[in-house]
C-alpha cells in the first residue's frame, strides 16, 4: 500500500543512526505501512486494541513503580520490576518532546515467561499501533504481549 | 534535410553542455555545500583551537582532549551535553529544545551534541571537564556478585593514573558490536576507593537489550583493553558533621561502597548508616565486606533490607521497602544529610519520603542515572 508522506517521513527517522543507532525497524524492508497494517490486524484477530494493550503495559508500569527499584508481586503470577534507564529518545512519527526510557521487566510465573519494554514501547503502540519491524532488537509483537501480559478483549 | 541534420546535432550539444555544466556544479557543491572550512574555537576565552567545521561541537571538543559528558553517543538523547556558547551559537535547532529550559536559553546554554560548528564559537567549558581525559585500560578481572550484576575492576596501562573523588563516575566505550553498530559511551559509578588510582571498579547490572550492559555481561573478556573516559559528577561526600544516610538498591551501592571506603582511609568517623535494598538473600551481595566496616567505622552502620524473603531462607534482618524501613534508622533528620542512588523514579520516591520525614531538599544529595 501507498504510504502518507507522514509515515514515509517516520519510516526515514526510524532507520539506524538516526534517533537511535540501531533504529526501529531491524531487517524488515517492508515499508512503515504494512508494518503497521499487519500488526493491526493482528490485534484485531485477537478481539483487542492498541489501546487496551497498552493500558495493560501501564498498569504493570504503575505497580512496578511501587516496588523503588526491586522487583514486587502483581496479583497471583507476575512479578514486575521498574528501572530507570539514562536517556530519552525522541518519537519518530515526530511529537514534540522526549519519552524517557524506564525499562519494565514482567515476569509471568504461571508460564515461567518474560517481557521487557519501556516507556517508548507504550508509546509507540498507545499512540501509533507500532510494535518495530521484524528483527529489530526491540520489537516486541503484539503476540507475545498479549500471551504473556495475559491481555484479555474484555479488559 | 541538411538544416534537420545541423539541428539535431545542435540540440544533442546544447543538452550535453547544460549537462556538463550542471556536472561542474554538481562536483562544486559537493566540495563547498557541507563543507564550513576552517573554523575557530575559543574555550574559556582561553585557548584557542583551529578546527574543521561542520562537526558538532561535542565531536570537535573530544578531538581537542576535552570530554563533554554523554551517555547517548551524541544522539540527542541523554540530555547531558550542556554548555554554555558565549558566541556564534546561532538560533536553536528542534532537536535542542526540548532539553533546554527558558532560564537556560537565557544564558545560551546549548546541547553540544546537536549544535555544528558552522561558525567561529566561543563556548564555556567548567574547569572541573578540563580535568577529565580519556583512557586505555585493561579488563583485569571479571566477577559475579550476583546473577546480574557484575564487578569489572580495570587497570590503567603504563604511566596512566586517574585521580577522582569517591562518588564519581566514568564512561565506558562500547564498541561496535550485534547491539551497536558505532561505539556508544555509557556512564558508570566508580566503586573502587580513590587512594588506588591506578585502577578502579564497576559494578554492572544486566539490563535486558541495554547495550552497554549487554556487551558487559555477555561479550567483555578479561586481558581485553577498552577505552573509556573522566572522571565526572558532582555526588560526593560534604566537608560538613552533619550525620549521614545513604540509601541504594542493587548496583545503585557503587559510589556509596567508594565513599566508605573513603571515609574510612581518610579517619572520617561521621555517623552514617546505609540501607541497602535487594529482592532476597541471593540478591544481596558484599554483605560482609560492608559488615566489617561497622568495626572499623565505629559510627557506621550497615543495614541490609530485603523485599521479598524467601521461606527456606533464614532471614533475621529487616524487610520491605527502604522508604518504608527509613524512619526506623532516621534520628535527627534536622541534622542528617541523605545520598542516595538510584534511578530517576526511585529518587523521587526516596526524596519525597525524606522530605516528609524533615530532611530539608538542600541536604538530600543523588546519583540519578534515570
Amino acid at each position: 500500500m501507498k504510504q502518507s508522506p507522514q509515515l514515509k517521513k517516520a519510516e526515514e527517522a526510524m532507520k539506524p543512526g538516526v534517533i537511535t543507532g540501531e533504529g526501529f525497524l531491524g531487517k524488515d524492508k517492508r515499508h512503515l505501512i504494512d508494518i503497521l497494517i499487519e500488526d493491526d490486524a493482528e490485534v484485531s484477530r485477537s478481539g483487542l486494541s492498541h489501546d487496551i494493550i497498552a493500558e495493560k503495559m501501564k498498569f504493570f508500569k504503575e505497580e512496578g513503580i511501587k516496588g523503588e527499584g526491586l522487583p514486587v508481586c502483581v496479583g497471583d503470577n507476575f512479578e514486575v520490576i521498574v528501572e530507570s534507564v539514562r536517556g530519552k529518545l525522541a518519537c519518530p512519527f515526530g511529537e514534540p518532546g522526549l519519552i524517557s526510557k524506564n525499562n519494565i521487566g514482567v515476569i509471568n510465573t504461571k508460564i515461567k515467561q518474560e517481557i521487557h519494554f519501556t516507556d517508548f514501547h507504550i508509546h509507540m503502540i498507545e499512540e501509533h499501533g507500532f510494535y518495530q519491524g521484524k528483527g529489530s532488537p526491540y520489537r516486541i509483537s503484539p503476540k507475545e504481549l498479549i500471551e504473556i501480559l495475559e491481555i484479555e478483549p474484555n479488559e | 534535410m541538411y538544416l534537420q541534420w545541423i539541428e539535431l546535432v545542435y540540440s544533442v550539444l546544447v543538452v550535453c553542455g547544460i549537462s556538463t555544466v550542471l556536472a561542474i556544479l554538481m562536483v562544486i557543491a559537493d566540495a563547498t555545500i557541507g563543507n564550513y572550512g576552517k573554523k575557530k574555537l575559543i574555550v574559556n576565552n582561553d585557548k584557542e583551537f583551529e578546527v574543521e567545521g561542520g562537526n558538532t561541537v561535542l565531536t570537535t571538543l573530544k578531538e581537542q582532549g576535552i570530554f563533554i559528558p554523554s551517555a547517548c553517543g551524541g544522539r540527542g538523547s541523554c540530555g547531558l551535553c550542556k554548555l554554555k556558547i558565549d558566541e556564534g551559537g546561532g538560533d536553536y535547532l528542534p532537536t535542542e529544545l526540548s532539553w533546554i529550559t527558558k532560564e537556560e536559553q537565557k544564558d545560551n546554554i546549548r546541547l553540544c551534541c546537536q549544535l555544528k560548528m558552522k561558525n567561529d564559537l566561543k563556548v564555556t567549558v567548567p574547569d572541573e571537564l578540563l580535568e577529565i581525559k580519556e583512557y586505555e585500560v585493561k579488563v583485569d578481572k571479571i566477577v559475579d556478585l550476583t546473577h546480574d550484576i557484575k564487578c569489572i575492576t580495570f587497570v590503567f596501562q603504563g604511566d596512566d593514573k586517574m585521580e577522582f573523588k569517591a562518588g564519581q563516575f566514568v564512561q565506558l566505550e562500547v564498541p561496535e558490536y550485534e547491539l551497536c553498530e558505532e561505539t556508544v559511551y555509557r556512564a558508570y559509578s566508580i566503586s573502587s576507593v580513590p587512594s588506588e588510582n591506578k585502577r578502579f571498579q564497576l559494578q554492572i547490572k544486566y539490563v535486558s537489550n541495554g547495550i552497554c550492559t549487554t556487551y558487559v555481561h555477555k561479550h567483555m573478556q578479561e586481558g581485553e583493553i577498552i577505552k573509556m573516559n573522566g572522571p565526572y559528577g558532582d555526588f560526593y561526600l560534604t566537608d560538613t558533621d552533619s550525620e549521614l544516610i545513604f540509601m541504594a538498591v542493587g548496583s545503585g551501592m557503587a559510589p556509596i561502597k567508594s565513599i566508605l571506603m573513603d571515609m574510612l582511609e581518610r579517619g572520617i568517623n561521621r555517623k552514617a548508616t546505609f540501607l541497602f535494598g535487594a529482592k532476597n538473600t541471593d540478591d544481596l551481595f558484599l554483605v560482609d565486606e560492608l559488615k566489617s566496616l561497622e568495626k572499623k567505622l565505629p559510627d557506621f552502620k550497615f543495614v541490609p533490607i530485603i523485599s521479598r524473603p524467601e521461606e527456606s531462607k533464614d532471614w533475621n534482618g529487616e524487610t520491605g521497602r527502604l522508604s518504608e524501613i527509613l524512619p526506623k534508622y532516621l534520628k535527627k533528620p534536622e541534622n542528617t544529610e541523605a545520598y542516595l542512588c538510584a534511578g530517576e523514579r526511585v529518587i523521587i520516591s526516596y526524596k519525597q519520603k525524606l522530605m516528609e520525614l524533615g530532611i530539608p531538599e538542600n541536604k538530600i544529595f543523588y546519583d540519578s542515572f534515570g
